[in-house]
């Protein structure tokens, strides 16, 4: 489904990727660790199209998007979440949800500002799904609540919601259990197995929480320096020497 | 998506019991509503600074559109005001006899438009610039082009002005009121239907975060464009209508001094008024227009505490010392301008109990998470 072949990228004199290609297939849960300033996020960029990488490939269902725009992309069914929460903080959690079935809508700007009948039946049912998305992640009760002062891993889980109200066939996310405590980590688990299960979506995520990545992923690559360190399943990269050695130091492995 | 809709099937009973008690309710708004058509058809002067409201609300709305939502600031407003004000006065050409009702009409259309497009070229600039830059380049482009178009002695009736006269169905102040009334409600509907749908939540995601607005699928040069042109349509019919207001177009309402006053007012009310908040912005627009020189308001009051001769010697200082005043207050004590204040009685407008304090704390993040981008 997403293929991507020998991406570089380089800011000025720092090369953030070098040479990285991996695959995620069709309804794989595919996992991106390494250690911080590995490039993991930037590889997110380049595939969302935020950077332009100096060189490399990104293929969507064997189609090169490496120069469409991210907006395109996202109506191609690539959706994505941040690492530091990417919502629009002033809206409540079902405008934020609306917001994020924008290339979903179903009707054309001037019909939304004229207020036609077509734009105002397919807000009810624009309204209809949030509403299904809030009450499949059981976030109805903050419904109307301006998401602003929300805690960060409800804020976590809504991003998903809206994540997943852009109808996305390729999931990106960037550090889902960030601020989650364990109990909260193994919820969002199964709660991701169970997205694949009834909706069909492949997912590549960025993780730092070994279980986590241990419950849910199929294949995992590891990145260091920009370059790709190990890959295989969540055991055997668990297990490499080198992988161990870029998290803990060299000595940790030699002692 | 599989998801199931229990929730919204539970909802309709309940919808409809809120919409009984919002009709109830708007009930509470119609001696205000009446007040608003019978005070202006009391007299003349009144139904004439009435007028001028309904035109700074219009204005107030493109601001509110533009500054509110989409996040640009615009310190040129003025530009595109005039743009309208001239492109009505010439297109109608009505010499010294009353417009031709038809002509009229084509007039309004145009001055929309001549603006929608000239706010569109301003908008293709905002795309490669922010912030105090925008702001810059807006304030340039607002003196810049007022001086160099609105002066071309073949538009502006060789300097004299460009008559503009009513047609006889309007010819009374109390009628253009309610014309003017009728188009300002236009606005406000429209300004109503951007934000209640795509358009809308585009242009406010724009405002916070490009990066979230994208991954939403949100094409940003489209919809900056989309703001700036519906704000600068809204701004020209608001020209148009002061065209026939004053009943001319002179081009020295929209140039040098007069120009950028318009264009701070227009600024002023917008954030006084609340960013992106649709009721506070028409409550300042009046006010503004209001506390204007051309208001009597003020000069009774002042004749009513013998500061009459000072009142009238410096009306103009005083208009831009209350505006002043207020920007500091609402940026510093109130960031959510009036809308903040208003909230309590919308959210009982929209049928939820009366409380002053507000369970989600309002939108004030206009304001302050850096959404204006100056």
């Amino acid at each position: 489904m997403l293929e991507i072949r020998d991406l570089t990228i380089r800011f000025g004199g720092l090369t953030a990727i070098d040479g990285l290609s991996l695959k995620v297939d069709e309804w794989e849960i595919v996992g991106l660790m390494g250690p911080n300033g590995a490039g993991k996020t930037t590889a997110f960029n380049c595939i969302t199209g935020f950077y332009k990488p100096t060189r490399g490939h990104v293929l969507y269902h064997g189609r090169d998007v490496t120069r469409v725009p991210p907006h395109r992309k996202a109506a191609m069914g690539i959706g994505r979440t941040f690492q530091n929460v990417g919502m629009v903080k002033s809206e409540t959690a079902l405008e934020n949800l609306l917001t994020a079935q924008h290339t979903k809508a179903g009707y054309a700007a001037l019909h939304g500002i004229v207020g036609s009948g077509v734009a105002r039946t397919r807000e009810k049912d624009l309204v209809a799904h949030a509403e299904a998305i809030l009450d499949l992640l059981g976030l109805s009760d903050i419904r109307d609540r301006r998401i602003g002062g929300l805690p960060y891993g409800t804020l976590k889980l809504l991003e998903l919601g809206c994540a997943l109200a852009t109808d996305p066939e390729l999931l990106l996310l960037d550090e889902p259990s960030s601020g989650m405590g364990p109990e909260e980590s193994d919820e969002l688990g199964d709660r991701l197995l169970a997205l694949r299960r009834e909706l069909g979506v492949t997912m590549l995520l960025i993780e730092h929480h070994v279980p986590l990545v241990t419950a849910v992923c199929d294949y995992v690559y590891v990145l260091n320096f920009g370059k790709l360190l190990a890959e295989g399943d969540a055991e055997h990269v668990r297990n490499h020497p080198e992988v161990v050695a870029a998290y803990l130091g060299t000595e940790a492995v030699a002692g | 998506m599989t998801a199931d809709a229990s929730v919204s099937s539970a909802l309709p009973g309940r919808r409809r019991l809120a919409s009984r008690t919002v009709a109830t309710r708007a009930l509470a708004a119609l001696p205000l509503l009446a007040l608003v058509l019978w005070l202006p058809s009391t007299n003349d002067t009144y139904g004439h600074v009435a007028t001028y409201a309904a035109i700074f609300i219009m204005v107030g709305l493109s601001m509110n559109v533009l500054t509110g939502y989409t996040g640009q600031i615009s310190l040129g407003h003025q530009a595109f005001v005039g743009l309208g004000a001239l492109t009505a006065a010439n297109v109608v050409k009505t010499g010294i006899v009353p417009a031709d009702p038809f002509m009229f009409g084509v007039g309004m259309v145009c001055a929309s438009a001549a603006s929608g497009v000239a706010a569109l070229l301003l908008g293709a600039v905002a795309l490669r610039i922010r912030g105090l830059y925008l702001a810059l380049v807006t304030l340039v482009f607002g003196s810049v082009f007022a001086d160099a178009i609105f002066t071309l002695p073949s538009l502006n009736g060789s300097d004299a002005g460009v008559s503009a006269y009513r047609p006889n169905s309007l010819a009374s102040d109390y009628r253009y009121f309610l014309f003017a009334l009728l188009l300002a409600a236009g606005c406000l509907y429209i300004d109503q239907r951007v934000r209640g749908s795509k358009v809308g939540r585009g242009l406010i995601a724009l405002r916070e975060n490009e990066l979230v607005a994208q991954a939403y699928g949100v094409s940003v040069l489209r919809y900056k464009l989309i703001g700036f042109t519906i704000s600068g349509a809204m701004a020209g019919l608001a020209g148009g209508v002061a065209a026939f207001w004053s009943q001319e177009f002179s081009d020295k309402n929209f140039t040098d001094v007069a120009g950028f006053n318009l264009a701070l007012t227009f600024v002023v009310i917008a954030v006084v008024g609340g960013l992106g908040s649709r009721g506070g912005v028409v409550l300042a627009a009046i006010f503004f227009a209001l506390t204007s020189p051309i208001s009597p308001l003020l000069q009774s009051l002042a004749n009513a505490m013998h500061w009459g001769t000072y009142y009238g010697n410096n009306k103009f200082y005083v208009s831009n010392v209350i505006g002043a005043v207020l920007l500091l207050q609402t940026v510093i004590l109130n960031p959510g301008g009036l809308g903040q204040v208003l909230r309590p009685f919308s959210r009982w407008f929209a049928g939820h109990p009366f409380s002053l304090h507000d369970p989600d704390g309002g939108d004030t993040t206009a304001m302050e998470g850096g959404g204006v981008r100056a």
